[in-house]
């Protein structure tokens, strides 16, 4: 009996599962093998062989379709187009050609076929159409399984409580996990906010990515915990360990539908505070998730994705529809859009936007569109086009300056003209707002009140420009702490200054959606978060459930401590208390 | 006794901003289906057939390519029709 080993990666979707390693290597393992036919019911044998290996692959995909599209209509496309795919000229015809002409047997055609489709993939130029030789691989893969008969279903393994390991998975074999006997599965690659990652959580499928080694590490069959809450896997679990994390995955999946009841309705203090709980999206796949977790609106759009996902500069157009359809698909739902975040070197090919040394404190965000003023336009005219299907504000990402807001605001106002002498309708009132997300802007809240509609507190990079701690960093990322005095005192100061003028306070990043953090951000005054929509109930709940006097109370404590030590202990022991539930499960939906 | 074949010929512009890429290929497909006529779709000398999802896609047709739709047989004139349809209409996308 081997020991009990634990791996740790990235939770990327919350839950816990036991099962089966199913380790998916690549496609090295399945070599075609190479035999020639000789006679002509040798090759009759090769045809029908052929034939119904195809038969078994539309089956099983028609089938998983089905299971798919009963539950999540909206992820069946994939499968339509593999199943396309799988009788297409190129590598149906071709193959049966090479049998019966060639004298080749069925897995040597169909790899011969394969590599001439992908030849011919490799010249296509544009670069979204040339990804699709993804979903030919994947139609490859399962056609040669079968053949091989080394894995009928290579992708969705059958049988119980299978946890798939690969190295990487792809958006369409995530979405073939939907209803089959997967339950969970680790990735070597990927990230928390990756395609795969969000459509895992949009199957409620657990899920650890990032993990170094799976492959290596965890051997096929062997009995593992996948905790998608904490990003550990535990391989071999004792008897012991095996009920402590039943016990867990009972007590989260309890939890996690008590939470969601009633997360739609409105979140006000028991003593009358009310406050907005918003969601961040980038995707437009979240889009749905907004409504599935009881959001009050979008408090960030970030809009970076189309420019980075397209080939070329995104036209007016293209941003507008992709506006238009998030806004309007919520209307009447608030829709906070974010204006373009990232530098030139990240999507223009120009020999002036290389790659910075420094980029946190480069030329990015509002210090780049006030450069590129065409580019800025453009999305400005296209988020007040949109701004006529339903309710838009904007914001302007790391100001440092009044001036740059103002310098914004004029652009708003010169695109608004030509929008009126064109004929286009657009909000007239659109609100504006600054993040403060620069110590600068927190200094500066005060003179920057009066020219906006509304601050939104970015703390992801406020805490590390504040503590100058790049999370990126091993050496430094423990003391990215958004407890420390000094982050607390910026936030209550903006949201003082912001009292003054009326203008009101919001906060965006992942501070605000911990419900650790809550009780404190409420008692400071913040009245509108913004987060991972999955952390959208559990922290509607908390705030149901305490009121504002007490959070006013304990903020008012813990601005008197002076380390952040003390306060996390603080925030740790009163959550630990009141909300053991929380406390144990909360931070893991907030993707934190 | 024989019907009557036509070949009809007639220009199309992909306009959508992703290009022809799979769910554009597969509307092709899927309407090529429903003729008789058969249909290719013709790309600088290169040529596809509209029935083949991946001839379609190999034949790379970003944003704003110039395509020549070639349709054969005796519901030739209805199939160009809609496959010009169809491009007009972005395959329904941006």
């Amino acid at each position: 009996m081997s020991a009990t080993r634990v791996l740790t990666g990235i939770p990327a979707s919350p839950g816990i599962v036991v099962g089966r390693a199913r380790v998916v290597s690549d496609f090295g393992d399945l070599q075609a093998t190479f035999r020639l036919l000789y006679t002509d019911r040798e090759r009759q044998a090769e045809v029908r062989r052929f034939k119904e290996a195809v038969e078994q692959a539309q089956a099983d995909l028609s089938r998983l379709r089905d299971r798919v599209a009963a539950e999540f209509p909206e992820h069946t496309h994939l499968l339509e187009l593999h199943l396309l795919i799988l009788t297409d000229q190129m590598l149906h015809d071709e193959p049966l050609r090479l049998i019966r002409e060639e004298n080749l047997n069925a897995e040597w055609a169909l790899h011969r076929a394969y590599e001439r489709v992908r030849e011919l993939f490799s010249r296509i130029e544009d670069p979204y159409i040339r990804g699709r030789i993804q979903d030919v691989e994947s139609v490859y893969r399962r056609l040669m399984g079968i053949l091989i008969g080394q894995s009928p279903r290579r992708l969705i393994p059958t049988g119980d409580k299978v946890i798939l390991v690969a190295r990487d998975l792809s958006p369409a074999e995530t979405t073939q996990m939907a209803g089959s006997g997967v339950v969970g599965f680790i990735t070597e690659r990927g990230g928390r906010t990756s395609h795969t990652a969000i459509l895992a959580q949009s199957f409620e499928i657990p899920a650890v990515v990032g993990v170094d080694n799976a492959i290596k590490e965890i051997a096929p069959g062997e009995e593992l915990i996948l905790d998608g809450l904490s990003g550990r896997i535990i391989l071999n679990p004792d008897q012991g360990v095996l009920e402590r994390y039943r016990r867990r995955q009972a007590e989260f999946a309890a939890f996690r539908e008590e939470v969601t009841t009633n997360a739609a309705e409105p979140a006000t203090t028991p003593d009358g505070f009310a406050t907005r709980v918003m969601a961040n999206i980038e995707l437009p796949e979240e889009v749905h998730l907004v409504g599935r977790y009881g959001a009050d609106g979008v408090g960030l759009y970030r809009t970076e994705f189309l420019f980075l996902r397209l080939r070329h500069l995104p036209t007016e157009e293209e941003l507008f529809e992709d506006y238009r359809k998030v806004v309007a698909s919520l209307a009447p739902r608030l829709v906070t859009i974010r204006t373009l975040d990232i530098g030139g070197d990240k999507f223009l090919h120009r020999n002036d936007y290389v790659p910075e040394m420094n980029p946190a404190l480069g030329l990015r965000a509002i210090r780049f569109c006030l450069r590129e003023r065409d580019i800025f336009r453009r999305q400005l005219r296209a988020i007040l086009r949109a701004s006529a299907y339903g309710r838009v504000r904007v914001m302007f990402p790391l100001i440092s300056s009044v001036q740059e807001v103002r310098e914004a605001k004029a652009l708003i106002e010169e695109v608004k003209g030509e929008l009126r002498r064109e004929g286009h309708p657009f909000d007239e009132e659109m609100p504006v707002g600054a993040m403060i997300e620069v110590p600068a802007a927190v200094t500066l809240c005060q003179m920057l009140a009066p020219e906006v509609d509304f601050f939104s507190i970015g703390t992801n990079d406020l805490i590390q420009y504040a503590l100058a701690i790049d999370r990126g960093n091993k050496q430094v990322a423990a003391m990215y702490q958004p407890l420390h005095p000094a982050v607390l005192r910026m936030v209550l100061q903006v949201v003082t200054a912001a009292g003054v003028s009326g203008v009101p306070v919001a906060m965006c990043g992942e501070m605000a959606g911990d419900p650790l953090h809550l009780p404190i951000l409420l008692g400071l005054g913040v009245a509108e978060l913004s987060m991972n929509p999955l952390a959208i109930p559990v922290i509607k709940r908390v705030i149901r459930s305490i009121t504002l006097a007490e959070a006013q109370a304990m903020a008012s404590r813990v601005l008197e401590m002076v380390s952040v030590e003390e306060i996390n202990d603080f925030a740790n022991l009163f959550l630990k208390e009141r909300f053991p539930e929380i406390y144990r499960f909360g931070s893991a939906l907030a993707g934190i | 006794m024989q019907e009557k074949s036509y070949l009809v010929e007639r220009e199309v512009w992909v306009e959508n901003r992703l290009g022809i890429h799979a769910r554009p290929a597969s509307q092709i497909l899927n309407l090529a289906r429903q003729f008789e006529a058969e249909i290719l779709l013709e790309k600088d000398g290169s040529v596809a057939n509209a029935r083949e999802l991946l001839s379609v896609l190999a034949l790379d047709c970003p944003q704003g390519t110039r395509l020549v739709v070639r349709a054969k047989g005796a519901d030739a004139r209805d199939a160009a029709h809609a496959m010009v349809q169809l491009f007009a209409r972005k395959f329904g996308e941006t």
